[in-house]
């Protein structure tokens, strides 16, 4: 599907640059992260309670800190160890934040491929027919796009939100399905309504790109030729302007699972979510503390950090190789 | 140094551009000797050298690639006195080595002493800017330049190219660049260059040009510094036959009125045969064969100056047939290129003498006229030729020169010489 | 095209959307679950007193009544009560606008005033330590989170640094209100002379503001670089260097200004990204602006709050992006043409 000379770009981009090498690595990891997570984590990230005896959070190895305690009626200046069960210490009601870590890598890679695939799923043929047909369905579809575009897509996001609520449901985990790991929750939580809303707000992207890419492709002779011998409308989309929008759509959505990842860490921040096992809750977690227990809050912002420039390095590799002129809308928030 | 009058001197231009490829010698030891006043041809196919050998006189090679060595003299007396005190070595007689001096002071002199144009008027030109104001701008420069002459400091310091000044220049439509007197000098150059309705066009924006008004446009801006030399780069390539005979009308003009030397640019020897008063015929970086027009056109020793003519096909041979170049044009990567005559693989009269580097003979005609080709001092003899095949398997031309063309040969169509009929048409069909 | 009738087409398209807006938010009203008159008088209440409450509310008339009610309040500028505190929804949006306008404003130059220059130094020095630190910065920039960015900053200023950070830097505002808005401080200095007020808005509003500004420095500084290199490998520009201009005068005059007016649109675009970025700010550093009401809005699923707010916000998106469409159009004169 890719051309040759697209292709010989890439490897050249590849072999010249440390970046995409650097993101690939940091992808891999981070995936490797979300699916053998059970494997890796330390802990159950759910469970609660790794907390020192005067129920105070445990920071990360080898830090420590100073906090009051209330004993015998007066508070008294406690410092609080590290310990070697817990890597990255624990949070405000005794999780292990490096097992939260690890399974948050999940949640986020679930919803930024699934929901990036969905709105992949509306958005292009939505832009191939808007483009393809031009005229007045072509005015129509593209003002229900600008319509789209004129909402933010985060507060769109959490006006749908606010309309569906945010369900969840658990995909089993194999790995601890069948008995390989103990200890470890039994299904993973896809937040399953963030999915589809952050599919809803970010499809236009793809509408736009696949429409132009259709409109460019419209007037080319062999499309001219292939409709002159009788093929249909719908197989001209398929077999001919399909093919040839994929490879901007491609750059396009390795962009967009970086803006999708930053989306949903902001409304599982928010509360919004259908998961409290994300990144961006854990955050949350941590804004009351950060005077002490700064770890809380930076130790996942850090996992998602990481994830977002993985992808962007990936996406701007391949955008410099194949050069699409397109935009999207960054995660921002 | 100045028995003759010379305006420039090159000697021994090397220029090179390192790429991933490797080392592109894309000009190589060139000599070139320019008289005041006159129309200089260089002609030659796409990437011989013939363009960068403009741009390395004009200054205007860029990353990746270089001047690595030789000089260029240029002839001025007023130049060669400021220069110098500053670089004495630079300076023999009225001439000055544009190589050893200051980039500032190579820069001081486009468009006061040299100034181009390009191919293509449409990209040449800033799509967001008023043709008038392009011109004005240009205008305005050379006015600021000639009030403190030979101070590059004063164009750039001066209050005018302050930073706020151009940060604001990139938000507001920036007038202030220009005066009252450049735009109207503008109006007077647009005119010149027979632009009608001078005045409402100054006004309008490049995309609202017809190509060939653009070029005039181009012109007239080229003319903005009243320069010395004016390079021609392909000027009429991308323009209509009719427009093309307009352009050529014009410089024809503006060089008789103002005396102005022209260095032209082409792969069209009917441009050359119009406009040229000399020529030198570049292949592979060097010029192998050079003299008047009579000399080229009538007394040409060089297969390839012979090849380039049968290539038109006005001037075409008797059958008046379109006669392309067989093989393609030469590899200029250094780790590609042997120590022989460059033209000899695709040469039908190559001799085992043409393995050696050819120096520059004298040749029959006028004194000027010279050539790199052992032809001009022995003539083609079928014991002495190089088998067909000796350079592997590009095609080359069997020993007979009125052999079949490459065209005909039909297995390799598609790899033919680019110089084809629809580039060199020329504006005489 | 001449640009008046640009802009009339351009403002009929705007109106389309903005219908389109209103009609969005009144389906996704109709469709969600729960009987609305709940919310307001909660669900134990006496049926009689919901009968009134609904009545009130409009909320017995059929759909399409309620409908063309909702298009008419919007369009009179009465986007009616809030279910919570049956205040006006209108004096509700309107009294937090200029926090979130203070926010954006000073967010969008904090990135113009970094981005654009650092912008122009990396395209100028490729390859050069100053383009590879403007790079990281830029990538970092897009990739963190600003709710998260927002924390670590008040981490880094308040705990490290060690400074009071409730009385200098005032993130949080007790009464959801904020010290001193920018007009007043300015006014406390035109007629006092008094700077205090104003110094009080700089300190307050800093650390918010790059909060949401480091995304977009970020994302100008990649756009200027490449469409800069872009630009600088031109035609125009080697003859614009022939005719003799001087490198900073094609620089910034030619190359930065071509390369600026496609950037106009695409910020334009992003917008959205500007305004949900603030919304998130907003909760926090406590900024008690549009997105903060709206969260707000949403937790207590108050409905005719959370729809002016959101009507607003794409009405404001919809109104800057034909200025913005005007500004391109004066800037690029090919646009008009086409």
């Amino acid at each position: 599907m890719i051309p040759d000379r697209l292709e010989s770009n890439l490897r050249q981009g590849f072999r010249e640059s440390l970046l995409p090498k650097l993101g690939l690595v940091l992808l891999a990891s981070i995936l490797i992260m979300a699916i053998f997570a059970p494997v890796l984590a330390t802990h159950n990230p759910t469970r609660t309670g790794y907390l020192d005896e005067n129920g105070n959070s445990y920071p990360p190895l080898g830090t420590s800190y100073t906090t009051e305690i209330g004993q015998d009626g007066e508070f008294v200046e406690v410092e609080v160890e590290s310990t070697s069960d817990h890597l990255l210490g624990t949070n405000d009601i005794g999780q292990d934040v490096f097992s939260r870590l690890v399974y948050g890598a999940r949640t986020s890679m679930l919803v930024g491929l699934l929901g990036t695939g969905l709105a992949v799923l509306i958005g292009v043929p939505f832009g191939l027919v808007s483009g393809y047909y031009g005229g007045r369905v072509d005015d129509v579809m593209m003002r229900i796009a600008d319509t789209m575009l004129a909402f933010p897509s985060l507060v769109l996001a959490l006006a749908l939100i606010g309309v569906f609520g945010s369900a969840g449901f658990g995909i089993p985990d194999p790995l601890t399905r069948f008995g390989l790991i103990d200890g470890m929750p039994e299904s993973t939580t896809l937040p399953g309504t963030v999915t589809v809303v952050v599919a809803l707000v970010t499809w236009v992207w793809f509408a736009r790109v696949a429409r132009g890419e259709a409109m460019s492709v419209r007037n080319e002779e062999y499309v001219t030729a292939a409709r002159s011998m009788g093929a249909s409308n719908w197989t001209i989309l398929f077999k001919h302007v399909l093919p040839n929008s994929l490879t901007p759509v491609i750059v396009l959505a390795t962009i967009q699972v970086a803006a999708v990842i930053l989306l949903e860490s902001s409304l599982s921040f928010l509360g919004f979510s259908g998961t409290t096992l994300s990144w961006g809750y854990d955050i949350s977690r941590g804004q009351g503390y950060q005077r002490t227990s700064w770890w809380i809050s930076m130790v996942p912002g850090l996992g998602i950090v990481f994830a977002v420039i993985a992808v962007n390095l990936l996406g701007d590799w391949l955008r410099d190789a194949l050069d699409p002129n397109i935009e999207g809308e960054g995660g921002g928030a | 140094m100045t028995d003759t009058d010379d305006i420039l001197r090159v000697n021994d231009l090397s220029t090179r551009f390192f790429t991933e490829q490797g080392q592109v010698n894309a000009v190589d030891e060139l000599e070139l000797r320019i008289e005041r006043g006159e129309v200089f041809g260089i002609v030659g196919e796409s990437g011989s050298g013939k363009s960068v050998t403009a741009r390395s006189v004009i200054d205007l090679i860029d990353a990746p690639g270089e001047i690595i060595d030789g000089e260029i003299w240029f002839d001025d007396a007023e130049l060669a006195e400021t220069v110098r005190e500053d670089a004495p070595d630079a300076v023999d007689g009225s001439f000055v080595d544009l190589l050893s001096v200051s980039p500032a002071v190579r820069q001081s002199l486009r468009g006061t002493s040299f100034s181009m144009i390009f191919q293509d008027p449409e990209s040449s030109f800033n799509p967001s800017l008023t043709v008038g104001e392009q011109l004005a701008e240009a205008v305005e420069v050379q006015r600021r330049a000639s009030a403190n002459p030979r101070s590059t400091k004063a164009k750039t310091d001066s209050a005018e190219y302050s930073f706020g000044n151009l940060l604001l220049s990139t938000v507001l439509p920036s007038q202030q660049f220009v005066t009252e007197e450049s735009r109207e000098r503008a109006i007077e150059l647009l005119e010149l260059v027979g632009i009608p309705d001078p005045v409402e066009r100054a006004d309008e924006y490049p995309h609202e040009y017809s190509g060939g008004m653009l070029q005039r446009a181009m012109i007239a801006q080229a003319l903005a510094g009243e320069p010395d030399v004016l390079i021609a780069d392909e000027p009429t390539t991308a323009l209509d036959v009719t427009i093309q005979a307009q352009i050529l009308d014009l410089l024809d003009d503006l060089q008789t009125e103002t005396g102005m030397t022209i260095l032209l640019i082409t792969h069209n020897l009917g441009v050359v045969a119009r406009m040229c008063d000399r020529v030198g015929v570049m292949y592979a970086g060097e010029i192998v064969e050079r003299g008047t027009l009579e000399d080229v056109f009538d007394d040409h020793v060089h297969p390839y100056t012979e090849g380039l003519l049968g290539s038109i096909p006005e001037l075409g041979g008797a059958n008046g047939q379109l006669e392309p170049i067989g093989g393609n044009v030469p590899s200029l990567l250094d780790h590609e290129m042997e120590d022989r005559c460059h033209f000899a693989d695709r040469c039908p009269m190559a001799m085992e003498d043409c393995l050696d580097h050819p120096p520059e003979f004298d040749a029959a005609g006028s004194e000027a006229h010279t050539v790199r080709c052992v032809l001009a001092t022995q003539s083609y003899t079928e014991r002495e030729a190089l088998p067909p095949n000796y350079f592997g398997d590009t095609e080359r031309p069997a020993g007979d020169k009125h052999a079949e063309p490459a065209h005909s040969d039909g297995e390799q169509p598609a790899e033919r010489t680019r110089t084809t009929i629809s580039d060199s048409g020329g504006e005489s069909r | 095209m001449s640009i008046g009738k640009f802009l009339v087409k351009r403002l009929l398209q705007g109106v389309l959307v903005i219908w389109g807006v209103i009609t969005i938010m009144f389906a996704l009203r109709a469709v969600s679950p729960g009987d609305p008159a709940n919310l307001i008088v909660g669900p134990a209440a006496d049926p009689e007193i919901r009968d009134q409450v609904r009545e009130q509310y409009g909320l017995n008339e059929p759909i399409y009544v309620q409908y063309v009610d909702y298009v008419q309040g919007m369009i009179t500028g009465d986007f009616g009560y809030s279910f919570q505190s049956s205040r006006e929804v209108t004096a509700m949006v309107l009294e937090r606008v200029p926090a979130t306008l203070e926010l954006a404003i000073a967010a969008t130059i904090i990135a113009i005033v970094i981005a654009v220059p650092l912008g122009v130094i990396s395209a100028s020095r490729r390859n050069e330590p100053a383009d590879y630190g403007a790079t990281l910065f830029s990538l970092l920039g897009i990739s963190t989170p600003n709710f998260w960015l927002g924390l670590m900053l008040i981490l880094l200023f308040a705990v490290f640094l060690q400074d009071p950070m409730e009385t200098y830097l005032g993130f949080t505002f007790p009464q959801g209100r904020r010290p001193v808005g920018f007009g007043e401080a300015v006014m406390t200095l035109v007629t006092t002379g008094y700077a205090g007020d104003l110094l009080t808005w700089v300190r307050h509003i800093m650390l918010p503001a790059i909060t949401l500004g480091t995304y977009f420095t970020a994302m100008i500084t990649r756009l200027t670089r490449s469409g800069m290199i872009d630009e600088f490998g031109k035609p125009y520009v080697t003859a614009t260097e022939a005719k003799g201009i001087p490198y900073v005068l094609i620089r910034y005059k030619h190359v930065l200004r071509n390369t600026m007016i496609p950037i106009i649109t695409v910020l334009g675009l992003q917008l959205g990204t500007l305004i949900g970025g603030a919304v998130i700010t907003e909760t926090v550093f406590n900024w008690p602006g549009l997105g903060d009401r709206l969260i707000q809005a949403l937790n207590a699923r108050d409905w005719p709050l959370m729809q002016g707010i959101i009507v607003f916000i794409a009405l404001g998106f919809v109104l800057i992006n034909i200025a913005v469409d005007a500004l391109y159009a004066t800037l690029d004169p090919r646009v008009t043409n086409e």
